[in-house]
Formats: structure tokens, sequence, C-alpha cells
């Protein structure tokens, strides 16, 4: 028993004297992880909306390039993506700033742009890559949640005199809220994990930061089984948020379900 | 600027076997798995229930990359009690053994979601049948298990397709697959036409796949219509 007990205290000694010192950047690393979803969430929403209503305008050439894109980016590896844009933007800043010229049969455009600055912030590109991820796979689920609305409430609020831009943001986006929010809150849940490859890009997110502990600390399971902790918990309580969001969405069915 | 572009084709695909073992290897071992822990989530047996639950959360809950590297770089804290069981410390020094065994915990999480959800979907009416025939649990599990897998293959195509885009992953260990050969490749003449070679040769695994997946969806449910 008493072995028992020194073991214990033993190990929640070294458990704590493992953490000194490490426990306020890996919360910073944890709240740069954090801050990188949550833009890139509130930026792939904008997105994804942009991609869906491209995907249904009625000149199909542009719909049908649109479906090409994001089935592409669909069967890309991530981190592929992520690189890409890491290395390729910079090389598209001085291809702006060089100055290239597009010839239209006619007449010839130059476009040429000065940039001062080719150094390029990897936290955009993160937010970039990471963005795109998420909206090609969320304009999926808003299709679908837009289809699912009836054509009968565009024609009843055009009955009412509401003009297209309100019909959509005040009849149209509250109803389709509830058939999209199961399938992009799965995919914010993908996102927070695919948060965990711009380490690859010299961000100093969760997983770059552990990486700095190990190398300094020499404990790489100790840390990884930390930082493996940490994305476990933003997840379950990011999962807890979801559904009662979802509860209130639903709201209104489930009062008329008590009435009946 | 094309012949470039074949010179870079041409190391990338070096690449290629260890991306197809890695996917190949992970997508059977990861289907074989979750077909087992699928029937044995249906024994509702309360503890191992418990258990299949925390594994699926554990590993769908945390990034893919974090799986790989403690799988691989975490052994090395315990080198000393690990060093008496030399086969065994060998196979996790592999990368290639260390990427494949974190696919494959990773992607028999997501499979067991699919598949159990599935199984839970099939209606009441056939487990009725087949206790009315006289069967037993695991007799009963035979005929619908398989009626369940079919019925879930749409969904687990898509997850055959993101554990090939996994094993790009394996490249931050050092496994030398399509994604390595373009990142070397990028250090010594950075240049985009790398990437654009490398998502071509994704591309076309991916596509390859997904009509091989449709073909094996409509073949296996030829019988419903």
């Amino acid at each position: 028993m008493t072995t028992m007990f020194n073991f214990l205290t033993n190990g929640t000694n070294w458990l704590v004297a493992s953490f000194e010192g490490y426990g306020l950047p890996l919360l910073q690393a944890t709240s740069i992880t954090l801050s990188l979803a949550l833009v890139s969430l509130v930026v792939g929403l904008f997105l994804a909306f942009v991609f869906t209503s491209l995907e249904s305008v009625s000149f199909k050439p542009i719909a049908w390039l649109m479906s090409l894109f994001t089935l592409t980016i669909r069967a890309l590896p991530e981190l592929l993506i992520v690189v890409a844009i890491y290395n390729g933007l910079p090389l598209l800043l001085i291809l702006l700033n060089d100055g290239f010229t597009l010839p239209l049969g006619f007449t010839s455009l130059t476009i040429q742009v000065d940039i001062a600055d080719f150094n390029i912030n990897p936290f955009l590109c993160g937010v970039m890559a990471l963005s795109l991820l998420y909206a090609v796979y969320a304009s999926q689920t808003l299709r679908g949640a837009f289809k699912a609305i009836s054509h009968g409430q565009w024609e009843a609020a055009q009955v009412l005199g509401l003009s297209r831009w309100r019909t959509f943001t005040r009849i149209i986006i509250p109803q389709m809220w509830r058939y999209a929010l199961p399938g992009l809150s799965n995919q914010w849940l993908i996102l927070l994990k695919d948060t965990a490859l711009v380490s690859a890009i010299a961000i100093n997110d969760l997983m770059m930061q552990t990486k700095g502990i190990i190398a300094r600390t020499k404990q790489p399971f100790l840390w990884y089984v930390i930082a493996m902790l940490i994305y476990l918990l933003i997840s379950i309580i990011s999962q807890k948020i979801i559904q009662r969001i979802e509860k209130r969405s639903l709201y209104f069915e489930q009062t008329a379900k008590k009435q009946l | 600027m094309s012949d470039n572009f074949f010179y870079y084709l041409q190391i990338i695909s070096k690449g290629l076997p260890d991306t197809l073992s890695l996917g190949a290897a992970g997508i059977l071992s990861a289907g074989i798995l979750a077909i087992i822990l699928t029937c044995l989530l249906s024994l509702n047996h309360p503890i191992m229930n418990k258990a299949i639950r925390a594994y699926i959360i554990i590993f769908t809950g945390s990034p893919l990359l974090v799986q790989i590297f403690l799988i691989y770089f975490g052994p090395s804290q315990f080198e000393v009690v690990l060093s008496r069981f030399p086969t065994f410390y060998a196979m996790l020094s592999s990368p290639w053994f260390c990427a494949y065994l974190a696919l494959t915990l990773n992607s028999a999480a997501y499979t067991t979601q699919i598949f159990y959800g599935s199984l839970k979907a099939v209606p009441l009416g056939q487990w009725q049948a087949c206790s009315a025939l006289g069967m037993n649990k695991k007799q009963a599990l035979k005929i619908i298990v398989p009626y369940a897998l079919k019925r879930a293959l749409s969904t687990y195509s898509n997850e055959v397709v993101f554990i090939i885009k996994g094993t790009a992953l394996a490249s931050m260990i050092p496994v030398m697959d399509v994604m390595k050969y373009s990142n070397i490749l990028n250090g010594e003449y950075y240049d985009f036409s790398i990437f654009i070679a490398a998502g071509l040769i994704y591309l076309l695994i991916n596509g390859l796949l997904s009509i091989i997946m449709r073909i094996i969806e409509k073949r296996s449910l030829v019988f419903e219509n």
C-alpha cells in the first residue's frame, strides 16, 4: 500500500516537474491553433457560399469549372495543398512584381504590381489553405441544404413583395441552417484536426511547440500524448457546443411535437 | 517547361511504391479491423463496448499527424525497456511500419463508425427474420453484416480516398513517398510545377480508386433493384 502511494506521489511530482515552464508556451500554441481554426472557419464559410453560388450559376461552363475545381481539391492530400500554397504564393508575388502580358487577340493587357515585401505571412497561408479545404467540403453541404428548401418559399416571399436579397437573407438562410448544421459542424471537426498540418509551414502552433518542447526534454511520448489530449479536449468541447446549437436550431420543431 | 515537368514527374513517381503500398495495406487492414470491431460492438458487451467507444473517440478526435508522430517518435522515450524486445523495437523504428500502424488505427476508427452506423440502420425486421428462422446472434450477424457493409459502401469510398490522402502525412516522418520526393525536389529547384506533378499523381490514384469503388458498389447492390 505504501509503495503504491509512494509510486503515485512520485509519479505526480514527476509530472508536475515536467510541466514546469512548459505550460505557458503550450497554452499560447493552443490559442494559435484555435485562432487559426476559427479564422479559417469564418473565411471558409464565406468561400463556401461563393462556391455554392458559382456552382449553381445558370451559365453552365462556370458551374462545371467550379465543380471540377472542388472535386480536384477534394482529391488532393491536405498536406500538399498547404505546402503548395506556402511555396506558390511568393512565386505568384514575384510574377506580379516582374509583370506579365496577357495576349487578348487585338490587344494585350500588361499586369505589373510593385510589391515591396516578398516575405509572406505563414499564418495567412495557413488560413488560405485551411479555409479553401473547409470551403470545398462545406459548399457541398450548403448546396444540399439549399435544395432542401422548397421553391415555394421563394415564390411566397415574392408574393409578399420581398426583394431577392431580403428573401435570401431573411427567409432562406434561417431555414437552411438546420439542414446544413450537421454537415458543417462535422467539417469543423475535420478542420480542427487539419490545423496540425500547418506545423509543416513554420507556424508555431500546438504541433510545432510540442516538437520544440520535446527537443529540450527528450520525452517524446509524454508530450505527444499531451498534445493529443489537448486536441481531443478541443474536439470534445466543440462537439458539446455543436450539440447545443443543433438543439436550438431544431427548437421550433420540438415545441411543435410537444403540442401534439 | 514541359521537359522539366516530365523530369519532375519521373523523380516523383519513385515515391509511388511507398504511397501505394501504404495506401493498399492501410485500406485492407483498416477494413478488416473495422469489420471485427463492428461485430464486437453489435454483441453489446458493456465493458468491451466502452473500450471500443473510447478507442474511436481518441483516434477520431485527434489529428492523424499527432498519431503518426506519437507512434514513430514516442517509443524512443522507453529505449531501455524496448531494447529487450529487439524485433518489436526494430519494427517500431521503421518509418513505413509506424505510418502504416497509425493510418490503420486512425482509419479503422472512422470506418467502424461508418460500418456500425449502417448496421444499426438495417431494419429490425431483418433481425426478427433471422431469429424466426432459429438463428442465434452469431449466425444472424453472418447474414446481416455483409448486407450492412454493402449499404455502407458509398460512404466508405470517401474513407478510402481519405486513407490515400493520409499517406501524404507519412512524408513528415522519413517515408519516401510521393509527397517526400516532391518536397525534396522543391528544396532543390523551387518550382511550382513540382506540386502540380505531385497533385496529378494523387488525382490519378484517387480518381481510379473512386471509379473502382463505384463499380464495386453498383455490383454489390445489384440485388436491390
